[in-house]
């Protein structure tokens, strides 16, 4: 790999390892939880896992 | 290499690559698709056509992290190299996976959209500023279209054509799509439905490639680093010692500031040429010479070892340096000769020639 290649390359990882990790972070944080009184049967497919793929 | 342009140089070495490749392809489906229901509580109680789209869709998640490990593990682990030699079939397969589980969605969600699909999917979710609820079928295209443009410029034709570094800068796109993907799971599947083992593929694999690749990085940075120790004349750097050399192979040194330089040892001669061969970039140096030639370890290009030309007809070039031999110390002069120019290899003397040779294995 010629030199340019390479520290681009590990520039280029050192910024995922960084960001994908707090991306997910904050999307999973950022989820809709139900709430505490939230009814046990549920009509938007959560519980039948009939949601997107 | 070759002289024309076929679609495909097929060989024993990529069919067997390849028929293996699509075995397990085809046995991933039909696990996942038979047995996935028993062992996933996220497929039980779905439909086919939505198994499908889940078969393929993480098919392609695992195959695209499958195909980003190969090359740091190649440079951590010389065992790893020969997965690099098809890795290109290995990515358009990647594409096609990822092509079909689009495919699946579009026929699933979109059929009776009164508008036509592809208007239907950049349409049906506008939540641009919700984050739990971004619009993750975009990431999803994203990086649809960026393995296809991969897949279509992976052939020899647009790596000559585009030259090697355009080509190469290009394909490390394939990392943003690797990050689009990973939101694209992230923002879908995983907050629609707990799936542990998608969990685990997206986030384990992250950690994989991030730790690969750094670790790979670290290295390759280390060794810029160490660059060759300057011989007490100008110009010249010290490579290594003659010792260090076994037969066929070679030692790399580091020019202050520019690119690795292999000295190859073959027949009682040295010859020094450019570690980056002038395919893909592969390390010149960590192959061999094969029935006189220079042969790169990644895809077997080959170079004569006088001049770092591919023999006739074919028409790569890599750049030769001069080098000399101080008692036994290995030297070479780090400005690179013009590319063509031809160098007979430095004779080895006589009395250097034993103690070299009962050194074995890679220098």
């Amino acid at each position: 790999m010629q030199r340019r290649h390479r520290r681009a390359h590990t520039a280029i990882w050192t910024g995922l390892a960084v960001a994908l990790p707090l991306l997910l972070a904050i999307i999973f944080a950022s989820a809709p939880k139900l709430p505490a009184d939230a009814p046990a049967i549920r009509l938007d497919g959560k519980a039948a896992g009939g949601g997107q793929p | 290499m070759s002289v024309s342009y076929k679609p495909v140089i097929w060989n024993r070495t990529k069919m067997i690559y390849d028929g293996v490749l699509l075995a397990v392809i085809a046995t991933y489906i039909l696990i996942f698709l038979k047995a996935g229901p028993l062992l996933s509580p996220a497929l039980r109680d779905v439909d086919l056509p939505t198994q499908r789209m889940r078969a393929f869709g993480s098919l392609a998640l695992l195959m695209l992290t499958i195909v980003l490990a190969i090359g740091p593990l190649a440079r951590i682990d010389t065992r790893f190299v020969p997965l690099l030699y098809n890795r290109r079939h290995f990515g358009v397969m990647t594409f096609i996976v990822a092509a079909t589980h689009a495919y699946y969605v579009l026929g699933w969600y979109f059929s009776y959209s009164p508008t036509p699909q592809l208007t239907a999917l950049f349409t049906s979710n506008t939540s641009f500023t919700s984050v739990a609820g971004f619009p993750f079928e975009l990431f999803g295209v994203f990086a649809l279209v960026i393995l296809a443009i991969l897949a279509v410029t992976s052939h020899d034709f647009w790596l000559s054509f585009l030259t090697p570094p355009l080509w190469k800068a290009i394909h490390m796109s394939v990392y943003f799509a690797y990050a689009a993907i990973i939101l694209h799971v992230a923002l879908g599947a995983l907050l629609d439905r707990h799936d542990l083992a998608l969990g685990l593929l997206l986030v384990g694999g992250l950690a994989l490639l991030s730790t690969l690749h750094l670790i790979a990085g670290h290295r390759e940075v280390g060794a810029d680093a160490a660059a060759s120790a300057r011989a007490p004349e100008e110009p010249w750097i010290v490579v290594g010692d003659l010792s260090e050399i076994a037969e066929g192979r070679a030692i790399i040194g580091a020019s202050p500031g520019g690119e690795r330089i292999a000295v190859f040892r073959s027949k009682g001669g040295l010859s020094a040429v450019s570690n980056v061969c002038s395919h893909q970039n592969g390390p010149v140096g960590e192959g061999k010479v094969v029935l006189g030639f220079i042969t790169c370890p990644w895809h077997g290009y080959q170079y004569r070892p006088e001049d770092g030309c591919s023999p006739p007809p074919f028409r790569e070039r890599i750049r030769k340096y001069r080098v000399r031999l101080q008692g036994s110390a290995v030297l070479v002069d780090p400005e690179p000769l013009p590319l063509g120019t031809k160098l007979d290899p430095v004779p080895i003397p006589a009395e250097l020639l034993p103690s070299a040779s009962n050194k074995e294995g890679i220098a």
